[in-house]
This record gives structure tokens, sequence and C-alpha cells, in this order.
């Protein structure tokens, strides 16, 4: 008996080191071995995209892999600021000719000779056939799917400036009401109504548009997946029946990678196009498919325009790996350990990452980079102008008094408290990276100034903020449908501000659908609302403030009913005319009426915190959420060997746990033994 | 009439009903007993709870005038109570720990180094002053909702009780129906339809609150409607009118003191759930602790304020749940017996 148990402690003993010793030789890459060397970029997602047909797909984690799959016939500039247009599919920057009275015709002209990516839909016209050359035409498609009720874009609105888009889609649903049209395939559908009316291929790879005049921001939107060529043989192909996918979920495309694998559950793969007009034809050095020779300032300082990339072919990296990570904790470890390329700066690490705006010590040891990009955003604090105490109906004083509430707002603290410092004070509607900025611009009012603001409320009629029509402080109310506890912090930051001025500002937060009632009933004084630029025009910008847009007017965008002849004759004209000194002289105009108007009091522009691995290489922040992966590089060996410092097991746990089970379990074994003798 | 004028009022006469009550008591014998044998019992507990209610008399008591709170200059025309006056108005920037002479990020100075006990939350106001301040919320909240529940659940106990047939259907019909309903969806539900204010959160907790003590008191008065004494009264004739007020009510008193202190825990601990959900009373415990919810996950942590508010609730629901404990041994005839 004794003997035997003897025996078998020592064979439990014997598995403790086995099992202890495999543990020294397996490590925690989540990756095969295999890959170690391979120039692949390891990303991540959280859910997976909805759906990536490109007229759909209008978020950034669809974005991520439509913006790579899809090429559109025009791109922005990778390096320079402000953003620019560089041609993409198309061999030139749309040419513009004068159309139809009120109409712009753009002219496109498509590359001849470029091939989509392989795939076995290009069967259905010519059986065998695996790829086939991208014509105008299948963009003339893209367009009619936009405008197709059916498909249900979300980018209806900016596309109608089209002549005949609209047209084209209620056309489109009449004569859906008979089925045997409605049976046909949608690419007969669309060719019997003779497509959309401003939209003309011309042979094979000219492609005239016809757009309003007073809409040049729609070469933007050429710069978008939405707009990109589109295969009627993968959507018809691609229908979700008999086991196919459905066209959401199976890219047909021609952009410089391919969608290799697509598990929405755990996994996708990016893998470069070798169908892609870059790699098909280096010799073309098309401005979309090298490294670009010129940069915004700084960029050759920051590395970024290193001999060994510039005028080389794209793309660089082979192989994108999308992995699920459900939980931001665990992917920001990995990311520590060297398994992500990139990551965002997540809340609950911000101190120990970040220090006073740079990247603490413990993070820049490891190599790891911070980049900083400013998001073409804006967060402001509106006026409802058509109240009576604070808006027009108000006149000189209720201007002094927006100046003076302007003048307490102290948007550095702010963005300090609340987003981590993340976030420049804004000056202006303007972004930074927008034409028409100007970084030496300081609003007289967007400073901190309690003294003068106090003489404002004197000038208003408001000495010491005191209602002379009740003889008490005046009172107005801060209307949000934020009823959060951290919400109502960001409420009282502000009216703790302005009770400086002796301004008892009440924040009345109701749910979501009161709120909306009082923005319909005009019921409002003061608001906050932030807006995120579809493209970097500052036309997308001042459009907020156009009269015609004007909340109370037509139900538009500008909530602050901020309605200005002068103001909206400059918003005219400056909306369609090119960037130029003229245009700059417009909008510095602009700025002007509202610097001293102040229907807003501007807050920030939200700011992007990106970390980035440093074997990742030509890395710079685009504001848009477009990826820009064909521009990067990455060195896999320092990646391998980084891995490697990073990940070391630390055994001396194990020894101490066995340590201590074994003096926990030795004196009982003793009187065990004691006893049973 | 202005809030703070109300709040003095109701004030004034709690202080004059306190004064009634000892004065009733001293002449009681019974229950000056029991308080003193109470007293014996818990007597930290008391003083726990006497401390609270101290607190939140203190800053119940309000009036306009004298100097701005720290460059707010519309507190100049506002009722500010003694707590405002004595412990308000030290607002730094943001975050600083408990007695730091500087900024909890970022380390810039102070305005007050070393003057907040309990440090200062994320717009920096005081966490001590705040945790003062949650005392009168958390007071009001427990008294005026038992006020609303407890002659609600007398009135249908009593006269389901005594009288009995249709009438005690209908009422036990009522408080089966509520019981079955999931308590905290009525409670949202009901605060959602009347706005969010501090009645509107009494009401709502009290709506759902009175059944539990509604069945106890009915149970009550089915035993003491066939006692003798009870039959002898009617059988002289003494109105029904009387004999609820003269004979039953009384023998239920002691009921609704312990039912008063142990609803009183349970409705505030309520409270900071609803906080936490969005839908409590402004400046409450609970609203402290959703505030601070995030800052746990912060590196490095911000703990004062979830500690202060959770341990001043913690504080108080545990005193008056002793103090309840107590008077439940004191005042009931069974375990009074006994000690005998």
């Amino acid at each position: 008996m004794n003997l035997k148990s003897i025996h078998s402690g020592a064979r439990g003993l014997g598995w403790i080191a086995l099992w202890a010793l495999a543990l020294l030789a397996c490590n925690n890459n989540p990756y095969p071995a295999t890959e170690g060397d391979e120039k692949v970029l390891y990303s991540s997602f959280r859910e997976a995209p909805r759906s990536l047909d490109p007229a759909v797909a209008y978020d950034t984690g669809a974005h991520a892999i439509t913006g790579s799959v899809y090429d559109t016939l025009l791109e922005y500039h990778y390096l320079k600021r402000p953003y620019e247009l560089i041609p993409g599919l198309a061999t030139n920057l749309p040419s513009q000719r004068p159309g139809d009275p009120g109409y712009t015709v753009y002219r496109f002209d498509l590359r001849p000779g470029m091939m989509y990516e392989n795939d076995p839909a290009f069967a259905l016209d010519e059986p065998g056939r695996t790829t086939r050359e991208i014509v105008a035409a299948d963009v003339a498609f893209e367009l009619c799917r936009l405008a197709d009720p059916a498909v249900n874009s979300p980018v209806v609105e900016p596309f109608s400036n089209i002549q005949g888009f609209q047209d084209f889609g209620q056309a489109l649903t009449q004569r859906r009401e008979d089925p045997a049209f409605a049976d046909l395939p949608v690419q007969d559908q669309y060719a019997s109504l003779g497509g959309i009316s401003g939209v003309r291929s011309v042979g094979d790879h000219g492609l005239e548009v016809a757009v309003r005049s007073d809409y040049p921001q729609i070469q933007y939107w050429f710069a978008m997946p939405f707009t990109s060529p589109v295969p009627w043989e993968a959507v018809a192909f691609y229908d979700g029946q008999e086991g196919r996918p459905r066209f959401a979920d199976h890219p047909v495309a021609s952009g410089p990678y391919r969608l290799d694998q697509y598990d929405r559950q755990s996994r996708m793969v990016l893998e470069a196009n070798p169908n892609w007009y870059g790699a098909m034809h280096p010799e073309w050095a098309a401005p979309g498919a090298v490294y670009p020779s010129e940069g915004a300032p700084g960029d050759l300082e920051a590395g970024l325009l290193a001999p060994e990339w510039v005028g080389q072919s794209l793309p660089f990296i082979d192989r994108v790996e999308f992995r699920r990570e459900k939980e931001s904790i665990p992917y920001f470890n990995k990311f520590l350990q060297g398994y992500y390329d990139a990551a965002g700066v997540i809340k609950e690490s911000f101190d120990q990452v970040i220090d006073e705006g740079g990247l603490s010590e413990e993070m820049a040891e490891m190599g790891i980079r911070l980049e900083k990009g400013v998001e073409p955003t804006i967060f402001y604090i509106g006026f409802n102008l058509d109240d009576e105490t604070v808006g027009r109906p108000g006149g000189g004083p209720a201007r002094k008094l927006r100046q003076a509430m302007s003048l307490v707002v102290d948007s550095q603290e702010y963005t300090r408290i609340f987003t981590n410092g993340r976030g420049i004070p804004a000056q202006s509607p303007l972004p930074p990276g927008l034409f028409g900025y100007d970084d030496g611009y300081e609003n007289p009012y967007r400073q901190v100034d309690l003294e003068r603001a106090r003489e404002l409320m004197v000038e208003a009629g408001y000495p010491e903020g005191i209602d002379p029509a009740t003889g008490k402080p005046l009172t107005l109310s801060f209307d949000t449908y934020d009823t959060s506890a951290q919400g109502m912090l960001q409420y009282r930051f502000f009216t703790d501000a302005w009770r400086q001025l002796g301004i008892n500002v009440k924040v009345e937060a109701t749910n979501y659908n009161q709120f909306q009632e009082k923005v319909r009933n005009g019921a409002y004084q003061i608001f906050m609302w932030g807006w995120v630029a579809d493209y970097p025009d500052p036309e997308n910008f001042l459009f907020l403030l156009w009269s015609d847009l004007a909340r109370s007017k037509s139900g538009g965008p500008n909530t602050a009913n901020f309605m200005d002849d002068r103001f909206d004759a400059l918003y005219l004209s400056m909306k369609s005319r090119p960037n130029g000194p003229e245009r700059q002289k417009e909008i510095r105009e602009m700025r002007q009426i509202l610097e001293v108007e102040r229907p807003w009091i501007e807050l920030f522009h939200r700011e992007d915190y990106a970390l980035f691995q440093g074997w990742l290489e030509n890395v710079k922040p685009f504001g848009m959420s477009f990826p820009m992966t064909k521009y990067r590089d990455l060195d896999p060996a320092a990646r391998a060997s980084h891995r490697e410092d990073w990940n070391q097991p630390v055994v001396w746990p194990i020894w101490v746990g066995l340590a201590l089970v074994i003096v926990l379990i030795v004196p009982g074994v003793v009187t065990f033994m004691r006893e049973r003798q | 009439m202005e809030s703070h004028l109300i709040s003095n009022g109701i004030v004034l006469v709690m202080l004059f009903g306190t004064a009634a009550t000892i004065w009733a008591v001293r002449r009681s014998r019974l229950w000056s007993s029991a308080f003193v044998s109470l007293w014996h019992r818990r007597r930290l507990a008391l003083l726990v709870t006497a401390v609270y209610v101290g607190v939140a008399l203190l800053d119940s008591v309000a009036w306009v005038g004298g100097d701005s709170l720290g460059g707010d200059t519309v507190s100049l025309h506002e009722a500010r109570s003694v707590i405002d006056r004595v412990f308000g108005g030290s607002q730094e920037k943001s975050y600083s720990a408990p007695l730091a002479t500087t900024e909890f990020y970022g380390g810039r100075g102070l305005r007050y180094p070393g003057g907040h006990w309990l440090g200062t939350d994320m717009i920096g106001r005081d966490v001590f002053y705040l945790t003062l301040k949650g005392a009168r919320v958390a007071l009001l909240i427990g008294g005026l909702t038992s006020l609303i529940a407890i002659p609600l659940a007398l009135l249908f106990g009593i006269s389901a009780g005594y009288f009995g047939g249709r009438i005690d259907d209908v009422v036990f019909f009522l408080m089966t129906t509520l019981a079955s309903m999931p308590g905290l969806l009525l409670l949202i539900a009901l605060i959602m339809v009347m706005g969010k204010s501090t009645l509107a959160v009494c009401v709502a907790l009290a709506v759902t609150g009175w059944v539990g003590f509604c069945r106890v008191s009915r149970g009550e008065t089915l035993k003491l409607r066939e006692l003798e004494f009870v039959s002898a009264a009617r059988a002289l004739g003494v109105s029904e009118f009387q004999i609820l007020t003269r004979h039953i009510l009384p023998n239920l008193m002691h009921l609704v003191i312990i039912t008063f202190v142990l609803m009183f825990s349970g409705l505030v601990l309520s409270e900071a759930i609803l906080s936490w959900l969005g839908i409590g009373v402004d400046g409450s415990w609970g609203q402290m602790i959703d505030q601070a919810r995030n800052e746990l996950s912060r590196d490095p942590i911000v703990w004062w304020n979830i500690a202060a508010s959770g341990a001043a609730l913690f504080g108080l629901i545990l005193a008056v749940n002793f103090v309840g404990d107590a008077l439940r041994d004191v005042l009931d005839p069974r375990t009074v017996k006994d000690e005998k």
C-alpha cells in the first residue's frame, strides 16, 4: 500500500514536469509560425461589416475592405494636405464643359486594358472566361445601382445632383409594378430604361456625367467606393441562391487587393490582386499605382519620402489579415505583444500610453509610434437664432450676449477633461487639412477672456447677468437628448462657465423624441452638435449655416437657423469656385461674418490618436475612413525579433505554484501517513 | 412660492413634529421604555442615523444672500443651504485625489491645495461636499416615499382586513396584480410617463412599494377584529370608524414604525439602482456612483468618487437597518415578554 502511493506520487510529479516543459516549448503566437517573414499586415475587426456592396457600405469597418478591394476613378493623394485628388482608374482628372443649362458635363477617361480580378462570375457571359476588361459602362451600371431604390444606397442625396438620377429611380419603381419587367435581370431593367439620362459612356473607355453646375463637389464622390466600376455579371451571379454567396458578401472588383477569405465570425484576408493595373502594367507608372514623390511640408523629414519607396510600384504589403477581436482590452494587449501592427488608443489605458500629449516613456522604448491626425470634424454649441433672447429678434444686444457666452467657453479645458485632450480647439468651422483653413487665424471671440465677456454683458443690457425685466439672473435653456450621467457632467462644464457671467443656463435633458419635437417646433435656445465631413471641401462645413437649409425654413441641417444675406451670397459663389485665392478670400469673409455673429461657439476638431508598431513604415494618418494600405510597408524581420523579445515566457509563477502545492500537500500527506500507522 | 421656502417650512414642521413626538413618548410609559431599551441596544446606529438626519436638515435650511461661490455670480441670487455655505465653492478644474495638492492628471496646481478631504470629481467638484449633499436627497426619497406608501397600504390593508367581502376581493386583486409585475420595469415605465423629477421617482417607488405592507396590515387587522375587546366594542354599539381609529390603528402602530424604518433603507437602495439606469434623482449617491462607473477602469484608477458615495450609502443603510431590527425586537410584544 505504502509503496503504491509513493509510486503514484512520483508519476504525478513526472506529469507536472512534462507539462511545464511543454509550456516552455510553446508560445502565445496566434498565427502560423510559417508567416514569420512574409509581408503580412495584421489588423482586426469587431463586427463583420453588414455589407461589402460598394453602393451600400458606408461605415469605417466596411470601408476597410471595400476601400482596398474596389478601385475608384479618382483617389486622394496619400501625403498632400490639404487633400488633393489624383486620377486612379481614370487617366486624368475629369475635364469639364457646359452641358444643358444649369449642368456641367464631367468627362472621365478610363485606362484601356485594365482587368477585373479573376472570378467564376465572368463565365456567365462567355463560358470559360475568368476576367474581363473594365469598361466605362461598368461605372454607369454602378451609378444606376445607386439610383435603384431596391439597392437602398445611403448616398442617394448627393448623387441626385446628376441629371436624370431621380427620374431613373422613379421610372424603375413604376416599371417594376409590371411583374414581367420585375422578373428581368437588373442589368436588362437598367438597359431597357436607357440608364440615367445624364450618364453616358463614350466608346469603351469614356464616361460623361452631367451634374448640376453648383455641385462641383461631385468629384469627391468619384474617389469613394460608391462609384467604382462593378461588373454586371457579379451582381447577376452572386444572388445568394443555390449556395452562391450574396454580392454583398462577395466583392468582384479591380482594386490593389482582393478578398481572399471572408469568415464573418473570425477572419477576413485580403491579398494582393495580380490583375490590378498597377501589378500588370508597372510601366504605366500611374499616379495611383506608384508611391508619390512629393508630399506635404514635413513629410521629407518624417521619412515618408525616403528613396527606397518613392516611385516604387504599389502595393508593398502582400497580405492583410483581419482577425475578429470583440473586446478592446485583449486587442490592445495583443498589440503590445506585437501581434497587431496598429491600434487605437483605448480609454482604459489612455494614461498608461499617453503622457502629456506624447507617447509615454514605456511605449516609446518599445519603438511604438503615435500618430495624431485631426479628423475633418467640428463640434460646436449652437444658438437658435430664431429665439427672442439669444437670436436675431434680440438684435445687437443678443449678438453681444452670444459673443460674451462664447468668450468664457474654454475648449482646451473641455478637451482635456472630456476627451483626454484629443481634439484641437476650433477657431472657425473649418478643420485643419481643408482648403480655407488658416493656421494663423485666431478668433477674438474664441479666446477665454472673462473681463471682456463681463463688459459685453453690460453692453448687452445684462449687467452682472441680471435681466432688467425680472431683476433676476438671465435664464436660458440648453436642450439635449443626452440624459446620461457623463453627459450631465459635460453640460455642467458649460453651465458653470456661463454662471461666471451671471447667466443661469438650465439643462433640459429629454428623450430623443421629445428633443426632436422641440427642434421641430423651434422651442430650443442652445444645443450642442457635431459634424463629420463626407469629403474634404469647405463647402461640406459651411453649408451647415446656409439659410436655405435652416431648420425652421426647410427642415435642413442648419439647426442654428443662421440666415445672413451676405453669408449666403458668399457661400453660393464659393461653392462652385475652384480652390484658389478668390475662394480663399470668400471663405475668409464668411469667417469674418461668423466671427462677429456667433451662431456657433466652435468647440473643437476631434483628433484621432493611432499607435503603430515601429516596423510598420510609411504611415501617415488619413483623416477620412479610407484605408491607405497599399502605400504602407513593413519590416517582417524586425517584427519577428520584437515579438520574440516581448513574449518571453514567464515561468517562475509555475515553479512558485508548484512549490506552494507541495508545501500545502506535504503536511497533509505526512499527517495521513502518521495516522494510518 | 420659492422652493427654498418650502424646504425651510418642511424643516420647521419636522422640528416641531420631533419635539411633539418626544413629548408624547415621554408621557407614554410604553413608548418611553421602548425607546430607552432601543437606545441601550443600538446606541451607535442611532447616533449615525442622527448625523445623517442632521446633515440633511442643515442642507435644507437655505436663504439668499452672502458672497458668491468661486466667481459664480448666479449663486448670489440663489438660495444656498448651510452646507453650501460651509463646504461649497471650492471648485477645481478636474480630478484631484483626496488631500492632494496637485491635479490627478497632468499635475497642475490646485486652487485649494490639500483642501479636498475626499478629492474632486471629473469637473472639479469637491467630493466631500457632494457626498454631504447626497444625505438630503436620500432622506427625501426614503421619507417622502414612505409618507405616500404607508398611508396607502394602511388604508387598503385595514379596510380589506376589517370589512372583508367585496372590498377584500378588490384589494387583494390589486395587490396580486401589482405583485405579479416586474417591479423594476414598472418603475421605469412610471417614471417615463410622469417625467424625470424627484416627486415622480418617489411616487413611482411608492406605487410599486406599498403592496408588502398592505398584506401585513391586512393580516394583522384580520386577527385583531376577532379579539375580545373589538367584539366587546362592537357589542356595545361603538361605530365602525371609532373601532378602527381607537382599537385597530393603535395596535398596528408598531408595525408602521418597523415597516417605515425597513422600507426606508430599501427605497434608498432602489433609487441607487434607478440612478444607475439613468432615471434617478439629481444629486443622489446613486447618481454619483453612475457618474463614476467609468472611473474604475481608468489607469491610474480614480476611486474616491465611488468610494465616498458607496460608503455614505452603505453607512446610512446599515445604521437604519440596525435600528429597524432593534425596533422590531423592542416593539414586538412576544420578544418583550420573553425578556421578562
